[in-house]
């Protein structure tokens, strides 16, 4: 890897990409020749802001320059942070006070009725189990204001303003830190809401206030209030987080942008993403899957399939011919949310999960129980006592050591797994690989369901595996899935931090109206499209470049639930636009319903408009490996597979050189990781360190990727 | 030839996946409201058999006897028109499987290498599917020939392809064509995306291995489900769940005739026997439930209250109980006994029994007694599909699902959920209030939690709510059909001393109204009507209605005073509830402790006619009968005071001192509604020490219902 950190004069500067996850805060800074130098730290939780700077300095180290030498000449700082998500998980938000319409005070204690969603499969065949989502606002501040507007957006009944004025005074006199507005039917008329943000700011100057209208405009009247709700608790300490940090690499000497990572997919300001923080709840996965894009890329996949396996959960999300699909109904800590998150599935299999034996049906399970990192695998020597998967690949010899430094307890893996292989009646060894199989079962499942039940062929897709544990098993539930060719990143360990680099500066707008045929006259889809393209530009001033702007309409049929957004051409809202974007839907639809489907479901309504502004991340040099194909096994070492120990060869990967096609089984040791490459794969290292597994060619070994070819 | 361990977790987790992911599929594809918004659909898989192997959580109710509808294709279809690889069959028949004939089942068989080794099945509630009136539940029904006549199984899909002339008359029927011919779309499309990945599955293992997996899943839960059973003492449980129907058209019409579901259900070992059999005959109208209503709902409550922590697997649930039923009642109606309003009537008063009593066997046992839990909200509580004409003169039929918004049971380990919907129908969920008023003429004035809506207890049911919506935008009145019961007595029962939820509300009231007070007062002395045929809203009116609280568990007056100041505090008990309801003084936002336990003591005294109460601090011994009571020295004694109350086998609550309340005792809306007057509220105490030990709702004048007999075990020492 190229040493040559010091930017030369007038060359572009340092890129800076930092992520918090649970348990490692990273960082990744691109060098002007493309080179990139990662830092880790433990994520400091209660204190996120001292992870973040260590973590900043470990990557500087590693460039042999300090941290504020590299803040110094970096141009931005993009930053992926859990401040929002902490703050939701415990209990530290801010105390909150809601103002909604009169006879609707319950929208948010009755959520719905949901008490099922979110739950673990375990949690939902137990009755006791079934409990509502948090309630962040407790009744006593949710307050009832006289008015009252209709689907159309005209007044049925005009804001009682004494009565808000004292509702707000009362808030206020029962401590509420923060007010959120939800007014029925706000995304169509947000005039009641917008004066009470005025009345407000009389009553009680400086509160903070999140109008539902602004922060989601959507139609549906819990998720909006939900979002509002969850935008006003985060509020104040991600406000605070944002500034305190700017103010310290400021401090520094960073002088350049300072953004912040959304849920939804791209970067916002931070000062803007300040008042706005219910957007930058849970980044890490989304910063994952923007890497995933950006590698895919350059290394020509447009589809991919991004996995992550941590310690406690395994996420999946899609890459579909370039772009991140959103999710329908999207919850967080199962609070429902109105703004738009990047679609991604999470179980609790991960490296941690505890294999145990069905009480009931007598089979090996593994999870949703995990040993989480305290007290962990009992590999770890920590005082773990229940097998997990961990404790399954190191059995079976797939892996010796945690990250470069520490070495698993083989023996007290054994043990646990063996107590298990008892109740099962299995050797040791086969008690290991049922776990592993078990467990790559389930992730093969959830790619399944993000794949084959929305009309895509696995088969289609790359798939990338990145996250602590991913390259022990990323390529066994590729096989399990017919997947042709799977990527492990050079930069896997740190994949959300470098995501974070490669996201473009985005503003999205996005307004429900009520429901019209989808045919002109469009007047107030026109006119609010409009609205939305003005203020995303408005975002963007002369030093961010000019923003490309793309607009979209949803569109659905005739009293469906479910919408498809399309995208529509600049220009005027003519009958040829519409014809293609309803063509473009029925497209679509038939994606995910099968062909013909379209034909007879009837009429099409037009439900939300949405602008977007982008400008498109920086562009990033790509720094090769020099290409040899001599490396020899570091060592041999015995490991299990398809149920016989062999000896199985050992690579080094700084050994290898791009074009190096290493034949399974065998094992490729990092700093950080150890990739299990199983028998009948193969695997090459790509021009831009990344490793590419295959199937091997029956017969022998022979380079099938262009430019490997010796 | 047996699967492993290992190979039996990973088909058994594929085929979870493959049934949500059909579930999925439907929502998306169909995007109805019912299904997308509401959650009214299941799906399920089925061995070759029929025997549902994984069924999804949302109706339950739904899916858990599609066996039902599988074994009657495969014994008359075989042959003529046959069962082929991409076939589909559908029918809405409640006399063959379906609940009610608004819920649309469609069934396929799966195929691999020619060979039949699963079927998947799925449901979905449609708007409407013809019939005399919109929605489909007639108020005037005499019979199923007045009701939207149901479709026996049918072959709608054959080799994969959809039969168009058939597609076209099951849309003919429908007054919402375009929506349910989207609602088929997605049904056809999960069960061909269900087969599909069975077919891979069996591909990639084996037919053979896939059939046994499925074979030892029913196997290894029946066996566990076994031994759940022998683990409970043997006993003998009973209750009455209470239905009204009046049907005012034509020379033979009914007034406000009550009917009882009566539930028998006995524990010996590891079987159980539910039998229904003395429930009341079936009705001229269009409450009844046939016997496929009866198996779903029986079943869905037996997964649910007695199937936590085991998967849900109800074709090994079926071979371990025995389900007894006598043809020509009103829970297994006879051909053509109208049934179209099963769900939110006679169905949801199995649901109720068959929860009682398996809450009072588990409570029998001490491991048992957490999961023991009081009834949910029964739908029906206001559920109601209304028709009119919209703002721009289309005329509209559709269901609003507002009911779903009545509280959980209590249980043991806690509270009840507060606005959770009805138990055996987990994850249906009310449409926001936006939603339907975009596709709707209807201006909603309120829609919030209802307060001293839940029922009182050591833990307290869930709290229901309190809606209404007037019609805008349009001068055409709108018709309601509503399935409402529990107008004339609490519906949803405590248990174990708990007392009911509050009971269902409706009416349709001049002006604005959001209140029950309101309502109440413009009324006068007048009673209010019950809903019928014809029951519309027209400009200046509203419609209000309430749903019903859950359930409460134990003595409201052992509550925990914090708790219950909790409640004030939020808004769910007032005051004044606080104090009748729970004993509970709350002044200036705190409980007043010496107050309190003054009016505690008191309290006891009044149940116990003045005298004062006994000390509660004996130590439990002897066999425990339930949270309150233990067999001793051959007496049944109060396990709080020790007291005796009755010879071991004695009828135990008749022994008891009882107080008996009109049934609008606590929600006076109750006594507003015509009938109210035959039912009373009956409450059994210790008579030592004064706890609550059940309250019951009954007939004036009958007998009172001895709910528990706990089988003296073989061996058991006495004296």
């Amino acid at each position: 890897m190229s040493k040559s950190a010091v930017p030369a004069p007038g060359a572009p500067p340092f890129l800076i990409g930092t992520d918090i996850g649970g348990t490692f805060t990273d960082t990744v800074v691109v060098a002007a020749d493309g080179a990139t130098f990662a830092g880790k730290a433990l994520t400091t939780h209660g204190a996120l802001m001292e992870g973040v700077l260590a973590s900043i300095g470990r990557a500087a180290e590693a460039m042999g320059l300090s941290r504020g030498e590299v803040l110094k000449q970096a141009a931005l700082l993009s930053h992926g942070t859990t401040v929002g998500l902490n703050a939701l998980l415990t209990d530290s938000g801010a105390k909150v006070g809601l103002l909604t319409t009169m006879g609707f005070e319950s929208t948010l204690p009755i959520a719905r009725s949901n008490k099922l969603h979110g739950l673990s499969d375990d949690e939902i065949t137990n009755a006791l189990k079934w409990r509502k989502p948090k309630l962040l606002v407790p009744r006593r501040r949710i307050v009832g204001i006289r008015e009252r507007i209709d689907a159309r957006g005209q007044i049925v009944t005009p804001l009682d303003e004494a009565q808000a004025r004292d509702a707000i005074r009362r808030l206020v006199a029962d401590r509420a830190e923060a007010l959120a507005v939800a007014l029925l039917w706000s995304p169509v008329n947000p005039m009641h809401e917008q004066r009470l943000a005025e009345l407000a700011c009389e009553e009680a100057p400086g509160i903070p206030v999140t109008l539902s209208s602004v922060i989601a405009p959507k139609i549906g009247e819990y998720e909006r209030t939900a979002t509002a709700v969850l935008n006003a608790y985060v509020a104040p300490l991600a406000a605070d987080y944002l500034s305190r940090l700017e103010a310290a690499i400021r401090a520094e000497g960073f002088a350049g942008q300072f953004l912040v990572m959304a849920m939804g997919g791209g970067v916002g300001r931070a000062e803007a993403m300040a008042r706005t923080p219910v957007h930058l709840l849970q980044s890490g996965p989304v910063g994952g899957i923007t890497a995933a894009r950006e590698l895919g890329q350059r290394l020509g996949h447009p589809d991919v399939i991004a996995t992550d396996v941590g310690g406690t959960s395994f996420d999946v999300g899609l890459v579909v011919n370039g772009e991140l699909p959103r999710a329908n109904r999207p919850r967080i800590d199962r609070h429902a949310l109105a703004v738009p998150v990047i679609d991604i599935a999470s179980i609790g299999t991960g490296g941690g999960s505890i294999a145990s034996v069905d009480a009931v049906l007598g089979t090996l399970k593994v999870g949703p129980e995990s040993a989480g990192s305290m007290p962990g695998p009992a590999c770890y020597g920590r005082g773990g006592m229940r097998p997990t998967l961990t404790d399954a690949a190191v059995v079976l010899g797939y892996v010796e050591r945690l990250g470069s430094a520490i070495a698993l307890d083989r023996e007290a893996a054994r043990r646990v797994v063996g107590a298990l292989a008892d109740q099962l009646g299995l050797s040791v060894e086969a008690a290991a690989q049922g776990i592993v199989d078990v467990a790559c079962a389930q992730m093969a499942d959830l790619i399944r369901r993000t794949t084959v039940q929305r009309g895509h062929d696995p088969r289609r897709f790359a798939l990338y595996g990145y996250g602590g544990a991913a390259p022990q098993y990323v390529g066994r539930y590729a096989a399990d899935l017919g997947v042709r060719e799977t990527v492990i990143p050079h930069l896997g360990p740190e994949f959300s931090a470098w995501g974070a680099v490669c996201s473009d500066l985005t503003v999205l707008r996005e307004r429900d109206l009520p429901p019209q045929l989808f045919k002109l006259p469009l007047d107030a889809f026109v006119e609010t499209l409009g609205e939305l393209e003005q203020s995303a530009r408005a975002e963007f001033d002369d030093s961010d470049g000019r923003p490309t702007m793309a607009r979209r309409v949803g569109l659905r049929f005739l009293r469906q639930i479910h919408r498809i957004d399309v995208p529509i051409p600049p220009g005027p809202l003519t009958d040829a636009v519409i014809a293609e974007a309803e063509a473009e839907f029925r497209r679509r639809y038939e994606t995910i319903v099968g062909r013909g489907a379209s034909g007879s479901a009837g009429l099409v309504e037009i439900v939300s408009v949405a602008a977007e502004a982008r400008v498109a991340a920086r562009n990033q040099a790509q720094a090769t490996q020099p290409a040899m194909q001599s490396a020899q096994p570091l060592r041999q070492r015995r490991a299990w597979f398809e149920g016989e120990a062999r000896d199985v060869p050992v690579y080094a990967i700084e050994t290898l050189g791009a074009g190096q096609i290493v034949p399974g089984p065998a094992f490729v040791e990092s700093e950080q990781t150890t990739v299990v490459v199983h028998p009948g794969m193969q695997i090459e290292l790509a021009a831009g360190g990344d490793l590419i597994m295959m199937p091997m060619p029956a017969g022998e070994v022979v380079p099938l990727r262009a430019g490997g070819r010796a | 030839m047996s699967v492993s361990a290992i190979d039996l977790e990973i088909i058994r987790h594929r085929l979870e996946t493959i049934n949500v992911d059909a579930g999925e599929t439907l929502v998306r594809v169909s995007g109805s409201q019912i299904a997308s918004e509401a959650g009214d659909y299941n799906t399920a898989l089925m061995t070759a058999e029929g025997a549902v192997v994984a069924c999804s959580k949302s109706v339950v109710v739904q899916s858990t006897s599609l066996d039902l509808i599988v074994s009657d294709i495969l014994a008359r279809y075989r042959d003529n028109p046959g069962i082929n690889e991409g076939d589909q069959f559908l029918t809405n028949d409640p006399y063959i499987g379906a609940l009610h004939q608004p819920d649309v089942t469609i069934v396929a068989p799966i195929f691999v290498d020619g060979r039949l080794i699963a079927w998947s099945g799925c449901t979905v509630h449609e708007a409407d599917v013809g019939g005399p009136v919109g929605g489909g539940f007639n108020q005037a029904a005499r019979s199923i020939f007045d009701e939207p006549l149901p479709i026996a199984p049918i072959r709608l899909v054959e080799g994969g392809r959809v039969r168009a002339d058939i597609e076209r008359d099951i849309l003919a029927r429908s007054r919402t064509p375009e929506l349910n011919a989207l609602d088929l779309l997605g049904q056809v499309a999960a069960n061909q995306a269900a087969a599909a990945r069975v077919a891979e599955l069996a591909e990639h293992y084996g037919a053979d291995t896939v059939v046994q997996a499925m074979a030892q899943l029913v196997d290894s839960t029946e066996a566990a489900f076994r031994r759940r059973l022998a683990a409970l003492p043997d006993g003998c449980w009973r209750d009455i769940a209470y239905l009204q129907h009046e049907r005012r058209e034509g020379d033979d019409y009914t007034l406000n005739a009550i009917y009882a579901v009566r539930l028998t259900m006995t524990k010996r070992g590891e079987r159980l026997i539910l039998d229904f059999s003395e429930s009341d005959a079936q009705a001229p109208g269009a409450i009844n439930s046939a016997y496929p209503a009866l198996a779903n709902f029986t079943m869905a409550a037996l997964l649910v209250h007695l199937c936590y922590g085991m998967p849900w697997v109800p074709g090994a649930i079926w071979r371990a109980i025995e389900l007894r039923s006598k043809p020509g009642t009103i829970i297994h109606a006879e051909w053509p006994a109208g049934v179209a309003m099963s769900t939110g009537t006679s169905a949801q008063a199995i649901r109720n029994v068959v929860t009682a009593c398996i809450a009072r066997m588990l409570d029998a046992s001490e491991e048992g007694a957490r999961f023991a839990m009081a009834s949910s909200q029964s739908t029906g509580a206001g559920g109601m599909s209304i028709s009119g004409f919209d703002a721009d003169e289309r005329p509209f039929h559709t269901l609003f699902l507002d009911e779903l918004t009545g509280g959980s049971g209590a249980s043991g380990g806690s509270d009840g959920a507060d606005v959770a919907g009805t138990a055996t129908s987990p994850g249906a969920l009310p449409s926001n209030v936006e939603t339907n008023e975009a596709a709707f003429p209807v201006l909603y004035l309120a829609r919030r939690e209802l307060v001293d809506g839940a029922g009182p207890g050591r833990q307290r049911g869930g709290a229901g709510t309190i809606w209404s919506y007037r019609s805008h935008r349009t001068a055409h009145p709108i018709a309601l059909s509503s399935m409402t019961q529990g107008l004339q007595h609490p519906a949803t029962l405590g248990i174990l001393g708990g007392e009911p939820g509050s009971a269902s509300g409706i009416a349709v009231a001049d002006g604005e109204v959001t209140d029950w007070a309101a309502v109440e007062a413009a009324a006068g002395n007048a009673p209010l009507p019950l809903p019928g045929k014809g029951m519309k809203v027209r400009l200046g009116q509203t419609m209000i209605a309430s749903s019903q609280g859950g359930g409460g568990l134990g003595d409201p007056i052992e509550r925990d005073p914090a708790l219950v100041l909790a409640d004030v505090e939020n808004g769910l008990v007032s005051e004044e509830g606080a104090r009748r309801d729970y004993a509970v003084v709350v002044a200036n936002d705190a409980v007043d402790p010496g107050a309190t336990e003054a009016l505690r003591r008191a309290r006891r005294r009044e149940r116990l006619g003045g005298r004062e109460p006994a000390a509660r601090d004996r130590l439990r011994a002897g066999r425990r009968l339930s949270t309150h009571l233990d067999a001793e020295n051959g007496q049944v004694v109060c396990a709080g005071c020790g007291h005796a109350v009755c010879a071991e086998g004695a009828p135990i609550l008749a022994s008891l001192p009882c107080i008996e309340a009109p049934a609008g005792e606590r929600f006076t809306l109750t006594a507003r509604y015509p009938g109210s007057e035959r039912f009373r509220i009956r409450h059994f105490h210790c008579p030592g020490c004064g706890t609550q030990i059940d309250v019951q709702v009954a007939i004036a004048g009958e007998p009172v219902l001895e709910t528990t007999a706990l089988l003296v075990p073989e061996g058991a020492a006495h004296g």
